[in-house]
């Protein structure tokens, strides 16, 4: 909650958030998947009422569909929610928007290099036309190699995606950015790709 | 931590020592090397380290029903 609410109030660059549990499969009514409340929405409604903040952009590349977040935001439009999960939706204003992460198995390129093409296609053009005040990147590492969401990617698809996430903030909305952690279970992914997530929004050696 | 930056240009991070004792899944202590991990990263200038605040009651029900706040107490995991 403070995190959004102080780079909305220009008070914080950008920011990582740590979390001690899941956010994005809590909706209004239901939570399930390891989340219980769901973070973002309750930190943009906070910023909101204080006056601060108005359109905000998410970005959600953690395995699974952001469906809590989704039933929280489906009729606002001044939410742009982009989830990289497994269907293909677009709302009719635009504003909602599912692309389904290819299939590793069915991939003549690489997982990476396919996975970051897909976002790169879906989410940067969106989010400078959206005009957001600030843009949050709900970063899930259970899609790296091995762990429970595998969609065969490494630690620098990741981290690709950090440095998309940075730019396309840069672009829209001043560079002002929240990465909020999502799903992923390995400690030493954890250990590896946290830190150089941080030193890139800092802009120093990890 | 002293900061002789304004904050306006500073990355803040957010973590509560709990979430390395036990994050996201059951068995998770995928924190683990946790706050340790951050330690080069926090003697920047440029970083802030933050503990987050618990979340009250009020802000939950910003976006949840109030039967969600019991129910998730009473959830195991």
């Amino acid at each position: 909650m403070e995190g959004m609410d102080r780079v909305a109030a220009g008070e914080l660059r950008n920011v990582f958030c740590f979390i001690g549990a899941g956010g994005h499969h809590a909706g209004r009514n239901f939570f399930g998947g390891y989340c219980c409340f769901n973070d973002v929405v309750i930190a943009i409604r906070q910023a909101r009422r204080a006056g601060r903040l108005g359109r905000v952009a998410i970005l959600d590349t953690d395995a699974h569909h952001g469906d809590g977040t989704r039933d929280l935001v489906v009729d606002d439009p001044d939410v742009l929610h982009v989830c990289i999960c497994n269907v293909d939706y677009i709302s009719a204003d635009g504003t909602k928007v599912d692309a389904a992460a290819p299939e590793p198995w069915a991939l003549d390129a690489s997982p990476d290099r396919a996975y970051l093409d897909l976002v790169r296609k879906t989410f940067p053009g969106r989010a400078r036309f959206f005009h957001p005040d600030l843009m949050v990147w709900y970063f899930g590492f259970d899609t790296h190699q091995g762990d429970y969401g595998d969609r065969v990617l490494t630690s620098e698809a990741l981290l690709g995606l950090a440095d998309m996430a940075l730019d396309t903030a840069h672009e829209a909305c001043r560079g002002r950015l929240l990465v909020v952690l999502g799903g992923g279970s390995r400690a030493d992914l954890a250990t590896a790709l946290i830190p150089p997530i941080i030193a890139r929004l800092a802009g120093v050696s990890a | 931590m002293t900061r002789d930056r304004p904050l306006g240009g500073a990355t803040g991070i957010f973590y509560h020592p709990s979430f390395s004792r036990r994050s996201y899944l059951t068995a998770g202590r995928r924190l683990a090397d946790f706050p340790d991990a951050l330690a080069p990263l926090i003697e920047s200038p440029h970083v802030k380290l933050f503990e987050c605040a618990p979340v009250t009651d009020e802000l939950i029900l910003l976006a949840h029903d109030p039967h969600m706040i019991p129910e998730v107490e009473a959830d195991p995991f």
